[in-house]
């Protein structure tokens, strides 16, 4: 593996992961290389992404928030209405059809908010196969109600009490499990993050939703829309938006990341702002670290944006400057969240809401006439009692 | 010659022990009696551990000792002072740095190698750097004009044509990895680690020595009649663990167990 290699997005990606599991991805990314030319293979995901998930999500023109932002015409981009309530699900099935495709039998996961663990434990319940779940201690508490089912799925939750409790701690477990179990077992990573094959693994199976938007877009407008949005935690639903839209010189494209409390580390998970070249989780990409390389705790109103790392595919596009990235602060995705669920009648998830508060500005800045897409990645049925104890305490 | 290939070319011994804590754990200062004790009873090589925040290979008794001892203020100067010290105590027996690949990145390669090598390290074992990376041959290079050596690990999984392919960027020994998973003490390891250990040893023209999960006096002489070093971590940071908050006793266990694992090698 060189820079120019597979796996490299720039300077960022490849493989630092331990020994154990150089076998086990190398026997990824060539299973993973055949299945993609088999016309079988991609009529199987086709027919699970439309049968069982509900694919292609719409595109719904959100009237009443383009009136009130008053600037650009506002597109949904509907993930919030796949099965499990997020896009994590596109990629929990990819995934799980290539460890079947392996003849592997049990298949773990680590998640922050629980979307990706209520994906795998739902794709674990679907294709029969034994499913865990990693979940930082402290995620369990925010996230309650997907943690509760997942064990209704039948999947196994591990919680995990090392370090702060949550996503970066959870990933760590899931790959030492992985180290111990590779031969029987398929980690389904959850976002575009990890060793190589993953991030481009992750990549291609969210990459239905920047090009069902922008087919979908081209259809009703005759053009392509002037700027797309989508928050960034690892990153997943946001590449998964971005991708189609890459060579599109015209359309802008931003990511929203959690700003959290404040500038000082620790208070914030702004990978993209604040993070410096690092190795972390097998990936070499930007990361959230003090003067000496040890990765500070992140920090997000959202457990799912709550991770100090993020894609190398994201840190190349933030390099090269075809993405721009922008930092929302805790409160200002609390607003979002309200204000969007109060304009036009859905609950977005927090981590959505992120992406929200950059549209809004987006959308003023653009003007009328223009025309701007939000990957609206989840729904915000997870989060409503976390909300109403912030909204609680901020009285 | 690299300090590591005389000491095992002097023939001083049938299979070298070689064992492992972390520094900082639980203060950097009882690190360097901790570090003298074990080299006074019986260690032909030592490793170091550098602590990192997120240390993915290696199991719970390693994790906790990592998170007690970036409790007290991490430095890289801290880590070379108990370095150099537990180096002058003892300077003919070889120190080593176990720890992932990003402090030593962000601290930057040559500026860390140079200041490793001025506290007596003269080989480090990263285990989340393979050797097929740009960075992994950056440090070779490095390293090998400092007559330092990169000592890799091999798994039960590591297939034989990337056994092969390691044989460029290898020097010092072979860290076999006995079992599947992360560091931690086992009762059983892989069936065929006779066999896998032999084949390492005619295709890589270095010492194999094996580690994860040994743990018992029996196991070690069991596995040195085969393996050319045996590695201990987790069973000493568990001395540690269970003793380190009373240096005295601390001390006195290490100096029980150091010995009855070198006494148990032949
Ligand atoms: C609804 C939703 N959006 C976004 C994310 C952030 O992850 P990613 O950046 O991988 O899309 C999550 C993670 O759990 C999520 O549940």
């Amino acid at each position: 593996m060189g820079k120019n290699l597979p796996g490299y997005f720039g300077e960022f990606g490849g493989r630092y992961s331990p020994e154990i599991l150089t076998e086990a991805l190398e026997e990824l990314e060539s299973t993973y290389q055949k299945l993609k030319k088999s016309k079988k293979f991609k009529k199987e995901l086709e027919y699970y992404l439309k049968n069982y998930v509900g694919r292609p999500s719409p595109l719904t023109y959100a009237e009443r928030l383009t009136k009130l932002w008053g600037g650009a015409r506002i597109w949904l981009k509907r993930e919030d209405l796949n099965h499990t309530g997020a896009h994590k699900i596109n990629n929990a099935i990819g995934q799980a059809l290539i460890a079947r495709f392996m003849g592997k039998k049990r298949i773990i996961a680590e998640t922050g908010a629980g979307q990706h663990g209520l994906a795998t434990a739902t794709v674990g319940a679907m294709f029969g196969m034994e499913t865990v779940v990693y979940m930082g201690a402290v995620d369990v508490e925010r996230q309650n109600l997907n943690a509760k089912k997942i064990e209704m799925l039948g999947a196994k939750i591990l919680p995990v009490t090392a370090g702060e409790a949550t996503l970066k701690e959870a990933t760590s477990e899931a790959m030492r499990d992985w180290a111990l179990n590779v031969s029987t077992t398929h980690y389904i990573v959850g976002s575009a993050i990890g060793p190589h094959p993953f991030p481009t693994i992750v990549r291609d199976f969210q990459d239905f939703i920047g090009s069902e938007a922008r087919s979908e877009f081209k259809k009703r407008n005759k053009k392509l829309p002037n700027a797309i949005v989508a928050c960034v935690g690892g990153g997943s639903n946001s590449i998964g938006m971005f991708h189609a839209f890459l060579k599109d010189k015209q359309v802008a494209i931003y990511g929203a990341e959690a700003g959290g409390l404040g500038s000082k580390p620790g208070e914030h998970s702004a990978t993209l702002t604040y993070g410096k070249t690092g190795f972390l989780h097998g990936t070499k990409t930007l990361i959230i670290q003090d003067e000496f390389g040890q990765i500070v705790p992140a920090h997000s109103v959202s457990a799912g944006l709550d991770y100090p790392g993020v894609g190398p595919e994201h840190a190349h596009l933030s390099q090269t400057g075809r993405v721009e990235y922008r930092m929302v602060t805790d409160e200002q995705a609390l607003d979002s969240f309200l204000e969007v669920t109060r304009v036009e009648g859905i609950i977005p998830a927090l981590e959505t809401a992120h992406a929200f508060h950059v549209a809004r500005d987006v959308a003023k800045d653009l003007g009328k006439k223009k025309d701007l897409i939000i990957c609206l990645s989840g729904r915000g049925d997870k989060d409503v009692t976390e909300v109403l104890r912030l909204l609680g305490e901020r009285k | 010659m690299s300090k590591i290939k005389s000491l095992f070319e002097s023939g001083s011994f049938k299979s070298a022990f070689i064992p492992y804590f972390t520094l900082g754990d639980p203060n950097y200062n009882d690190s360097i009696e901790f570090g003298k004790t074990i080299l006074d009873n019986g260690a032909d090589i030592l490793e170091l551990g550098i602590p990192f925040s997120d240390p993915v290979a290696d199991g719970p008794v390693i994790q906790r000792a990592a998170a007690r001892s970036l409790k007290n203020r991490f430095s890289f100067d801290e880590i070379f002072r108990v370095t150099k010290a537990i180096h002058d105590h003892k300077p003919e027996t070889p120190l080593v740095y176990l720890t992932y690949f990003n402090p030593i990145y962000h601290c930057g390669i040559t500026k860390f190698l140079d200041r490793a090598k001025e506290s007596g390290i003269v080989g480090l074992v990263i285990p989340d750097l393979p050797f097929d990376t740009e960075e992994s041959e950056i440090l070779f290079r490095e390293l090998k004009v400092r007559d330092m050596d990169l000592i890799h690990l091999v798994t039960p999984a590591s297939e034989k044509k990337r056994i092969q392919a390691l044989t460029k960027t290898s020097s010092g020994f072979i860290y076999y990895v006995t079992s599947f998973g992360v560091t931690g003490e086992r009762r059983e390891f892989s069936v065929d680690l006779k066999e896998r250990i032999k084949f390492l040893k005619d295709t890589i023209r270095l010492p194999i020595c094996a580690g994860f999960g040994i743990s018992t006096p029996d196991q070690a002489n069991q596995i040195s009649q085969y393996a050319d070093g045996i590695i201990i971590g987790s069973a000493i940071q568990r001395v540690i663990e269970e003793n380190g908050s009373d240096k005295t006793k601390t001390i006195a266990a290490l100096a029980d167990y150091i010995s009855k694992i070198r006494a148990a090698i032949p």
